[in-house]
C-alpha cells in the first residue's frame, strides 16, 4: 500500500505585545483543556503554565506526564484535569515515551491506521525529570528529532517529594536536601545547570526557547512555534511553586516577571534555520537581584555576600545578552554596597513602624 | 478458509532472524532497538527489511533499553504495534518499565535472546535476565528452537492482544543456542497470517478525538482493585493461549502444546524439567540413555508466565524423581540454587504423588550441557530413586564427583 502523506498543523500567533501580564486578551481560544478542580497548590506556578500551554496547543493535543507534581497532584483516579487525552509515564522516560506517541502516530497515518492532521505531542516534564533523570531521554528525543514539544516547567527543584534540590535549583536556594548550616551559609553552593542553552547547543536543528509564567502571550506564541516546527522543540518555563520558594500566593505572576527582570532568567529563542539565537526579549525594567530574593523565604538565609554573588551572576547573564548593564546593578554586585543597601531598607522599614 | 500454500517457503535461518522475520509478517509499525549482544542480530536484520522498504515501520534506535521500553509504552499506548527486544543486562537497564507496561494494559512484544548477567557477563545464555522479571505481568515462554521463536512471536501478538487479555509479553529465546544456530525455519504465507493475527486495536488508546487519562496517580484504597485485574487478566490468558494454539495448529498446521512438551515420558522413572534450547540436547542425550536401559525422560515447560500450576502438577507427578535443569540464579533461594526449583515444587506441593525433586545448576554461563554430565545428572536422580531420598537439594553440575 502506498503511504499516505503525514498532515500537519499550523497554528496562527497572538498578535497582543509579548509583554502583556494582566489584561483581558480577546484572541486567546476558549478551549480548556487543563480544566481547574485538580489538587496543586494555590497559585501554582507549574499549573498556570499547563493551561497557557494547552490552551495554546488546542484539542488535537496528547499530552505526556512524567512523574513531578503535574502528575501527582493534578491527575487522581477517576479524576482528572486533562480534557485531551494524557498518559503518566516514568520520570525518566520524558522524551522516550513522548518519542513513542509521536513514532506511533507517524507510523499510523502514514500506514491508513489512523487518519486526520498530525496531532500535537506534547511533553511536561519537571526539572528534576529534565534536567536530572530524564536528560538522555529528551536529549534522544530531540536528536532523533520526532515531532513533538518538549516543556520543562521550571520549578527550580524536585517539588512533588517534598523540596530537594535538582540540578536546576539557584544558587543559594534552600531545599531539603540544600539546607543553610555553618559549614554551607549560602545553602546551594552550586549553580543551575543551563540546561535550556545545553539543549539548543546540542541539537541545533530543534526550536528552543526559554519563556516564564510572568509572560503569558511570549508563552502561548513560543508553545505554538514549537508546535509548528516541524520535529522536536524544546521549552524550559520558569514555573515558581510557592511550597518551595515559599511566598505569598497570589504573588506567583510577579516572581515570573522579577525573575526576567532582576537577569536571573534569560529569556531567548533558538532559531534553528538561522543557527542564531535571538536575545531581542526585553523586559520593562532592569532590577538587583534582591527585588526577586527578597520575597522569598528559600532565600531568607542569605548574607549579603551571597546576594552580591547573585548579582554578579545576573550581571554575567545580562552582558551574555548583550544588554547594557547600568551603574546600579554593577554596584549592586559589591558586598559592601549590598550591606549599605540592605541597612537603608531597614533603616526605612524602621521609620515606617515608629 | 484455505489458504495459499503455494507461497509458503522454507529458509535456513538462525533465532534471531527468525524473530525478525516474525516482526515483519506482524507489519509492526513501531521497533525500538538499543544494541547487546546476542540479541542484537534481530535488529540488524530488523533495520535492513526498513531500509530495504520491505517493512513500513519507524525503527527508533533508543538512547538506553529504559528509554527503549518507553517509547515502546508510548507507543502502544498510541494504537501501534510495537516490537522491542534485548539481552542480559539490558533486560535489567529497563526494568522500571515492565510493570507500568502491564499495569496500563499495554501489548508491547519484547524478543529475548538471553545472555548472563554481570559477572560473569560472556555471551553465553543464563535465563536470569528474563526470570528476573517473571513476575512483572508479562506473558513469557521460552522456545527451544528458530522455528518455535517464530511461532512464538505471532502466538505472542494474538494473545497479548485479545481484549481479554491486553498483556506484554516476553518472547524468549537461548542465546547462541539458538539465537545465534542456524536451522530450517518455514515462514508462511502474509494470508496465513492476516488470519491468524488480526490488527491491533488497543480499546483506549491516546487518541485526541476520544480522550482518555492513562495511569493516573491513586489513592492507597484504589491500587488492588487494579492489581486483582492485572493477575485476572493473566489467569484469563489461560483460555486464550489454548485457543490461540489451536487456530494456529489449524491455519499454519503446526500443533504445539502451549504448557508443556513430553518427550520419552510414558514409561520414565525420572525426568528433566526445564526451559528452552537445552531441550534439544536433552532429547539426544535421553535417547542415548534409553540404549543403555535408563527410563529418562523430558518435561520441557513452555509457558512460564502464566505458569501451568495443575499441568505441572498432574505431568510430573507420574514420575519417581524430577530433576530441574535451572539455567539461571536464583542466589539465596529455597534451594540455593536456581528459581525453577522453588515454583515446580510448590505447584507438586498439593499433589497426592510428590515425587523426589532435585536442581541441577547446568547450562551456567551459557555452557552446553554436554552428554557426559546428562548422564551424570540421571544417576544422580537414579541414585535417589533407589535410596527414597535425595542426596541433596541442589548440585552444581560440573564442580562434584
Ligand atoms: C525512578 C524514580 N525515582 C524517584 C521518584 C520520586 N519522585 C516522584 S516525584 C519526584 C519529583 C520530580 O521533580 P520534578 O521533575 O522537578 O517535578 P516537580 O515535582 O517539581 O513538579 C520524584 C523525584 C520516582 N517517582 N521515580
Ligand atoms: S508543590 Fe509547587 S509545583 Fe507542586 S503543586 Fe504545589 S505549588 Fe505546584
Ligand atoms: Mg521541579
Amino acid at each position: 500500500m502506498p503511504a499516505i502523506k503525514v498532515e500537519r498543523q499550523m497554528l496562527p500567533m497572538f498578535a497582543s505585545p509579548n509583554q502583556g501580564a494582566r489584561f483581558y486578551n480577546p484572541e486567546l481560544p476558549q478551549t480548556e483543556p487543563f480544566v481547574p478542580g485538580h489538587r496543586t497548590c494555590a497559585g501554582c506556578g507549574p499549573s498556570i503554565q499547563y493551561r497557557m500551554t494547552s490552551k495554546a496547543a488546542g484539542d488535537n493535543t496528547i499530552l505526556v506526564g512524567p512523574t513531578g507534581c503535574m502528575y501527582v497532584a493534578n491527575s487522581s483516579y477517576l479524576c482528572t484535569p486533562y480534557n485531551v487525552p494524557w498518559a503518566h509515564t516514568q520520570i525518566g522516560s520524558a522524551g522516550s515515551f513522548t518519542a513513542g506517541v509521536a513514532a506511533a502516530y507517524e507510523a499510523m497515518i502514514r500506514k491508513g491506521k489512523w487518519k486526520g492532521p498530525f496531532p500535537n505531542i506534547i511533553c511536561e516534564a519537571g526539572d528534576g525529570s529534565a534536567s536530572d533523570i530524564g536528560l538522555a531521554s529528551i536529549s534522544g528525543a530531540l536528536y532523533r528529532n520526532h515531532d513533538c514539544l518538549i516543556i520543562c516547567y521550571d520549578n527550580e527543584q524536585y517539588a512533588n517529594t517534598g523540596i530537594q534540590a535538582s540540578s536546576r535549583t539557584p544558587y543559594g536556594g534552600m531545599t531539603t536536601f540544600s539546607p543553610p548550616g555553618k559549614m554551607v551559609p549560602e545553602a546551594k553552593s552550586l549553580y543551575p545547570k543551563d540546561l535550556a542553552r545545553m539543549m539548543a547547543a546540542g541539537h541545533p536543528h530543534c526550536y528552543v526557547a526559554t519563556a516564564s509564567v510572568g509572560y503569558p502571550i511570549d508563552l502561548m506564541n513560543k508553545v505554538r512555534k514549537g508546535l509548528n516546527h516541524k520535529g522536536a522543540a524544546y521549552i524550559m518555563i520558569y514555573t515558581p511553586c510557592q511550597k518551595g520558594f515559599v511566598y505569598e500566593t497570589p504573588r506567583s505572576i510577579d516572581l515570573g516577571r522579577l525573575v526576567v527582570e532582576c537577569g536571573l532568567y534569560p529569556m531567548w529563542e533558538w532559531d534553528p534555520e538561522k543557527r542564531k539565537f535571538d536575545y531581542s526579549f526585553r523586559p520593562q525594567n532592569m532590577r538587583p537581584v534582591s527585588e526577586y530574593l527578597k520575597l522569598q523565604g528559600r532565600f531568607g538565609h542569605l548574607h549579603a555576600e551571597h546576594v552580591a554573588t547573585m548579582q554578579k551572576f545576573a550581571n554575567m547573564q545580562w552582558k551574555m545578552m548583550g544588554v547594557e548593564l547600568p551603574d546600579a546593578l554593577v554596584r549592586a554586585a559589591d558586598v559592601k554596597n549590598v550591606r549599605d543597601m540592605g541597612a537603608a531598607q531597614a533603616a526605612e522599614a524602621v521609620a515606617l513602624t515608629v | 478458509m484455505t489458504t495459499a500454500l503455494a507461497q509458503k517457503k522454507k529458509v535456513r535461518i538462525n533465532g534471531c532472524v527468525a524473530s525478525a522475520q516474525a516482526a515483519k509478517y506482524a507489519d509492526v509499525d513501531v521497533i525500538t532497538a538499543y544494541p547487546i549482544r546476542p540479541y542484537t542480530a534481530t535488529m540488524i536484520a530488523l533495520a535492513q527489511m526498513v531500509a530495504n522498504g520491505e517493512l513500513d515501520a519507524e525503527y527508533i534506535v533508543a538512547d538506553s533499553e529504559h528509554s527503549q521500553l518507553s517509547i515502546a509504552h508510548g507507543a502502544s499506548s498510541s494504537g501501534a504495534r510495537v516490537f522491542t527486544g534485548s539481552s542480559g543486562v539490558g533486560v535489567q537497564f529497563a526494568y522500571e518499565l515492565y510493570s507500568p507496561i502491564s499495569g496500563t494494559r499495554m501489548p508491547v512484544q519484547m524478543m529475548i535472546a538471553d545472555r548472563t548477567l554481570d559477572p560473569p557477563g560472556d555471551f553465553g545464555s543464563e535465563h536470569t535476565d528474563a526470570l528476573s522479571t517473571r513476575d512483572m505481568g508479562w506473558l513469557m515462554g521460552w522456545a527451544c528452537d528458530a522455528q518455535e521463536a517464530f511461532d512464538n512471536h505471532l502466538l505472542g501478538y494474538r494473545i497479548g492482544e485479545d481484549r481479554r487479555v491486553l498483556l506484554p509479553q516476553m518472547v524468549c529465546q537461548d542465546g547462541f543456542f539458538v539465537s545465534h544456530i542456524t536451522t530450517d525455519v518455514e515462514l508462511p504465507d502474509t494470508g496465513q497470517v492476516r488470519e491468524f493475527l488480526p490488527d491491533y486495536k488497543h480499546p483506549y488508546p491516546l487518541d485526541p478525538r476520544r480522550p482518555v487519562s492513562h495511569g493516573p496517580q491513586i489513592m492507597p484504597e484504589q491500587g488492588p482493585p487494579l492489581q486483582l485485574e492485572r493477575a485476572r487478566a493473566m489467569e484469563g490468558a489461560v483460555p486464550v493461549i489454548e485457543q490461540a494454539h489451536e487456530e494456529f495448529a489449524r491455519i499454519f498446521g503446526r500443533r504445539y502444546d502451549p504448557w508443556i512438551e513430553e518427550y520419552m515420558t510414558g514409561d520414565a522413572e525420572v525426568v528433566f524439567f526445564l526451559q528452552g534450547a537445552h531441550g534439544v540436547t536433552a532429547r539426544y542425550a535421553i535417547q542415548h540413555m534409553r540404549q543403555r536401559g535408563a527410563k529418562v525422560g523430558l518435561v520441557r515447560l513452555k509457558t512460564i508466565r502464566p505458569y501451568p500450576t495443575d499441568r505441572v502438577k498432574d505431568v510430573l507427578g507420574r514420575f519417581a524423581v524430577v530433576g530441574v535443569i535451572e539455567t539461571n540464579l536464583g542466589l539465596g533461594s529455597v534451594s540455593s540454587g536456581g528459581v525453577l526449583y522453588a515454583e515446580a515444587c510448590a505447584a507438586l506441593y498439593e499433589s497426592a504423588q510428590r515425587p523426589l525433586v532435585v536442581s541441577f545448576m547446568a547450562g551456567m554461563g551459557g555452557e552446553a550441557i554436554v552428554l557426559k554430565e546428562f548422564y551424570w545428572m540421571t544417576q544422580k536422580m537414579l541414585e535417589a530413586k533407589k535410596r527414597g531420598k535425595i542426596e541433596k537439594r541442589t548440585h552444581w553440575v560440573g564442580f562434584e564427583d
